[in-house]
């Protein structure tokens, strides 16, 4: 567009001298790419969560950056580009019709004042466009004008297309002039699927256009302005045009300035919808082919669509439907004295690092004497906390059922984390996703999605959260703030999408505010080790353990960790400390550990141990079989 | 040598592997896998030569792994290359991204292909948060 401006500008020593565009154009140029390529500038760099933890490298950094401010150039930056230009030049021509402004424009352009050299790309090419078409009249005395004119609209409609695309999803023109830049970018590889629709939508948009086209070009054969009048088929189209560009100019007018992170959110979640929601259809068709042909399949009697009497059944949000709680049957602590408060006690235990095992045992005697603690929900949540660093997924689940239940009622988010976790230790993601919305809904109400679209896709629950999270992290980055809370949210969603090094990151952004918690080291080892690196989990597991040795379930993952290695008579040996801690109480040890225990036996060739390592088994049966553990 | 063998495929080792896993778990361990996942599993594994191999993971009944189409009828047909089984069992690939990108496609009951993950990961002991 530069460049024929440059061509037909009869004006070049005029203030806005079609190279003096150049300029601009390529100023602005520069700050997009600063945004979409080259990432924050450095003092933006502070405000990374992660820079403040001495734990993480250079490419963490780096990774981070990439993934808070891939999605989208901060909100800060559209700013910068209002569409004054393109205002000003419109203000001034408007009104008059079209056809003064061209007699007009000579004087017009001389009048404008250079606008300044802020990076207002879009704007300023969007004037140019404007302007190059105002110039053409003034700009006839050549017979090659009239050659490359119409190579003149060619990028004209170029530039159009994304702004028109953008349309589809429901925007003001406003909107797309400040926002076409990261929709773009967050299409991606997707968006090209849409190309075609595109190109249909801006044909529509495109038409006027092409009359605009159409009038200059008659306009560039008439040599005299009195002939130029005389056409009446001129004149009929004028209003039609003006129309138009009064729509614009309106939309413009009324619109709001750059939207708001929160709606930049809703469009990409609204996107991803869309795409998924197509991808829907293309199985849905299989789906129910496949359901036809089973139903003729099933005269045998073979395929059993009925849910066993024992299955673990779901709930529609995935959630399990388990038994309620089952306490210890013997607790010596409930026959504590009235005056002596079970929680308070429990919570020094803990404190103290003192064994798991009888804090919860604390914990229960609390529940069961109605000495609930705040809200009527914390007891419940501790000891469900508390079960689950015991390596008792089973008991924490249930507890914490019953403590988000209470929390809920009393407005809390208290424990509702926590379950998600637990959920997800289990592989019931979706359940697990379920706890994350409740979590957004609970603390940050302003960024609850919507309710949930029915969708065929199994994923969709996965893809909400993520939205809603990401919303509040950027949200939150904006404003320099790290809530340790959510990033571990974020890390527990992207684990349970097998994403564990996004989930790494995460762990190590909210570690940097918490660098004392030693759940949150436990779970940055736990996201390494499953993301296949079990010698840097160690590391951050010893950390965990450093602070709190009686750590049950840290034990545990260094087992699992040494047993991925290769370690296999260490691990068993990580997996009886484990177990021998959890002797303290009376009750059941977990399964999951001598299942685990079971493993590093057989690896290591010894199926005779194998059988000894039941539940309800001994530990010192393997002492003396040489294994060393505390 | 394992039953679930079949040359020229890397899955094969996997299919092994959770063959042997299976193999390794108590009555009450097995009830559980199976109540997790309750469904059956027939995956169709083309190799780089485009032979194809046809495996059953049965998480419904038996709790068993074997080579050759589901008996009964399988509530999920999962298909994709011999490369997409490694990743998704090695965790470089998630079921999700797989689905999305085309590399695994599916018949039949749709949420227990979202399972696969899981069951695969069986394999191999878990970290837990």
């Amino acid at each position: 567009m530069s460049l024929s401006g440059l061509i037909s500008g009869a004006d070049c020593a005029l203030p806005n001298n079609p190279l003096h565009q150049v300029l601009k154009h390529t100023e602005g140029d520069r700050s997009i790419q600063r945004d979409r390529i080259a990432g924050p500038s450095s003092s933006r760099l502070q405000h990374l969560p992660t820079t403040s933890t001495s734990h993480v490298s250079e490419g963490n950094v780096s990774m981070a950056r990439q993934f808070f401010d891939g999605g989208s150039p901060s909100p800060a930056a559209q700013m910068r580009m209002p569409p004054t230009d393109f205002l000003r030049r419109y203000e001034s021509s408007r009104g008059a019709g079209l056809q003064d402004a061209w007699l007009k424009s000579d004087m017009q352009n001389q009048q404008t004042v250079p606008m300044g050299m802020r990076d207002a790309a879009w704007a300023a090419e969007f004037g140019a466009g404007m302007s190059s078409q105002q110039k053409a009249q003034p700009a006839i005395e050549g017979p090659f004008e009239n050659m490359s004119r119409p190579n003149q609209y060619a990028p004209m409609q170029s530039f159009y297309q994304p702004s028109m695309s953008m349309g589809m999803y429901g925007m003001g023109m406003s909107n797309n002039l400040n926002t076409m830049q990261p929709m773009q970018s967050i299409g991606k590889g997707k968006g090209k699927m849409r190309d075609e629709d595109f190109e249909a939508a801006f044909a529509q948009y495109a038409l006027p256009e092409a009359q605009t086209a159409k009038i200059e070009e008659v306009k560039d054969d008439v040599t005299g302005l009195e002939k130029e009048l005389s056409e009446t088929k001129l004149d009929d189209k004028e209003p039609l045009l003006n129309d138009d560009f009064e729509k614009v100019w309106d939309s413009l007018q009324n619109g709001d300035m750059p939207p708001p992170a929160e709606d930049m959110a809703k469009w990409e979640a609204e996107f991803n919808q869309l795409m998924q929601s197509q991808r829907d259809e293309f199985d849905y068709e299989s789906t129910m082919r496949e359901a036809w042909e089973g139903g003729l399949g099933s005269y045998d009697g073979m395929s059993d669509t009925r849910p066993d009497e024992f299955a673990l059944k779901f709930n529609e949000e995935g959630i399990p439907l388990l038994d309620p709680y089952t306490f210890e049957v013997d607790n010596k602590y409930t026959k504590l004295p009235p005056d002596q408060s079970a929680l308070a006690l429990a919570k020094k235990l803990l404190e103290a690092n003192g064994p798991l095992t009888e804090a919860a045992l604390l914990l229960e005697a609390a529940v069961q004497r109605g000495d609930l603690g705040e809200g009527g929900y914390e007891a419940w949540v501790l000891l469900g906390e508390t079960r689950s660093m015991d390596e008792r997924e089973d008991a924490a689940m249930r507890a914490l059922a019953e403590g988000v239940r209470l929390a809920e009622a009393a407005g809390s988010s208290a424990g509702l984390l926590s379950l998600a976790i637990s959920y997800t230790n289990e592989s019931y993601e979706k359940g697990s996703h379920t706890m994350l919305l409740r979590w957004i809904r609970a603390r940050f109400p302003e960024f609850s999605p919507p309710p949930e679209v029915a969708s065929e896709n199994p994923w969709a629950s996965h893809d909400r959260v993520k939205d809603a999270l990401l919303a509040i992290a950027r949200h939150q980055h904006q404003s320099g703030v790290v809530d340790p809370e959510v990033q571990q949210a974020l890390g527990v969603l992207f684990y349970t999408n097998g994403e564990f090094e996004h989930a790494k990151d995460c762990f190590e952004a909210a570690l940097g505010v918490k660098p004392n918690d030693y759940l949150l080291w436990n779970r940055l080892g736990s996201s390494l080790s499953n993301g296949n690196k079990p010698e840097e989990a160690l590391g951050a597991y010893r950390e965990a353990l450093a602070m709190r040795p009686t750590y049950t379930r840290a034990i545990y993952n260094v087992g699992v960790a040494c047993l991925n290695i290769g370690a296999h008579k260490e691990a068993a040996e990580h997996f009886l400390s484990a177990l021998s801690l959890q002797d303290s109480g009376d009750g059941e040890k977990s399964e999951q550990l001598w299942f685990t225990l079971r493993r590093a036996l057989v690896a290591m060739g010894r199926q005779d141990l194998a059988e000894k390592a039941q539940a309800g088994g001994k530990v010192e049966v393997f002492r003396a079989e040489g294994f060393d553990f505390n | 040598m394992s039953s679930v063998k079949v040359d020229g495929f890397q899955s094969s080792a996997i299919i092994e592997a959770l063959e042997t896993a299976f193999k390794g778990y108590s009555e009450k361990e097995k009830k559980e896998q199976i109540n997790k996942t309750k469904g059956i599993f027939e995956l169709h594994i083309k190799n780089e030569k485009g032979d194809e191999a046809v495996w059953t993971i049965d998480l419904k009944k038996a709790g068993t792994v074997y080579t050759g189409a589901a008996k009964p009828k399988a509530d999920v047909t999962i298909n994709m290359s011999d490369e997409t089984f490694m990743q998704l069992a090695e965790g470089k690939l998630n079921g999700q991204k797989a689905f999305m990108t085309g590399k695994l496609k599916t018949k039949g009951n749709m949420m227990l292909a979202t399972k696969l993950d899981a069951v695969l990961k069986s394999v191999k002991s878990q970290a837990k948060m």
